[in-house]
């Protein structure tokens, strides 16, 4: 690989824009690809295949053709409601899983920058939050306020956009309350049941780094489930 | 798996070029059965043999440095290399796991 080429890929890097590194195997020359642009001759024959892995989110080499893909592909959106105490260990153990954390908290106090240097929160109702952040089915969810005022309409949202991963914190009693007020709401037990309340999987751990594992690994394995 | 746009190890391998050092990027490019590092796992070496990243759980690095240092050495642009279980072949490394992986070398071509 040139040197030009290795400094193009930190720079795509960095922009996050999404994009590919496309080696031929057989003789060593490699290219960028950004999707929907178009392909140097030596590459543009296997375009499709290309694409595929992007859609795919993948990497790999294309059978029987020795052409290595490597796919850099914006993270999944895990948006957090409640800069909670849970939050901040979400945050660090997210870092290192490639996921993009957005949080929201319409309690100043709870969404202090010293509580999440370097993190952006957005102090606001969850309705007027979720005007700032894009969302569709390849988001996550997860509450943890455990106040109906501000989990619940975050919660609604989710559910109507379809995100592949919705969670709240919460006792079964909680949950069952919540469930029940989603479904004066008219949401139905299909919906209802998606959600995963109470949140994580059962590591037996109660300290806050604990909780937060148990939530992020639920969301890892659900990740890898769909 | 796909690519992070955290992960730092590209960055690392333009620190070194700009310290004057020569680097070779190593990428799992192919897995088969029960392989720990996936697909785009990489690791950097320079020519002195330090280096970062990984390209399996510790069990073909040596092997994989070793290499990277003779691609600098000999001044080759790039290569490809496989490693299976078993140590029959001219490699003393294998992977425990009982997996195979091939591994793309490629030098940094200079400035």
């Amino acid at each position: 690989m040139k040197y030009t080429q290795l400094k193009e890929i930190i720079k795509k890097k960095s922009s996050k824009t999404e994009f590919a590194i496309v080696t031929n195997l057989k003789n060593g020359l490699s290219e960028i690809y950004e999707p929907g642009k178009s392909l140097s001759k030596e590459f543009e024959i296997h375009k499709e295949q290309i694409d595929n892995f992007f859609k795919l989110k993948k990497n790999g080499v294309i059978e029987k053709k020795e052409i290595f893909i490597e796919t850099y592909i914006r993270p999944i959106k895990v948006i957090i409601v409640g800069a909670v105490h849970i939050a901040q260990y979400l945050v660090d153990f997210a870092k290192s899983l490639n996921f993009e954390i957005s949080i929201i908290d319409p309690r100043g106090y709870f969404a202090s920058e010293q509580r999440f240097p370097d993190m952006k929160i957005i102090n606001k109702w969850p309705d007027e939050a979720f005007k700032e952040i894009e969302t569709n089915e390849n988001c996550a969810l997860i509450a943890l306020t455990h106040d109906p005022k501000i989990d619940d309409p975050a919660l609604q949202h989710a559910l109507n956009k379809k995100f592949y991963y919705i969670g709240a914190l919460g006792s079964k009693k909680t949950h069952e309350n919540r469930c029940q007020r989603l479904k004066d709401a008219g949401f139905s037990s299909n919906q209802i049941n998606s959600i995963h309340g109470p949140i994580g999987i059962k590591l037996g751990g109660r300290s806050a780094p604990e909780i937060a594992l148990s939530i992020i690994s639920q969301l890892v394995a659900e990740t890898y489930k769909r | 798996m796909k690519n992070s746009f955290d992960e730092k190890i590209l960055e690392e391998a333009n620190d070194w070029i700009n310290a004057n050092q020569k680097v070779a990027l190593a990428t799992v490019i192919q897995t088969w059965g029960s392989s720990p590092r996936q697909v785009g796992s990489r690791m950097i070496v320079n020519e002195k043999g330090d280096f970062s990243g990984s390209v399996s759980g510790g069990c073909v690095e040596s092997a994989v440095v070793r290499e990277c240092i003779d691609l600098i050495k000999k001044n080759k642009p790039y290569k490809k290399i496989e490693f299976k279980v078993s140590n029959e072949s001219a490699w003393e490394v294998g992977l425990a796991c009982g997996g195979e992986i091939a591994v793309y070398l490629e030098q940094i071509i200079e400035k």
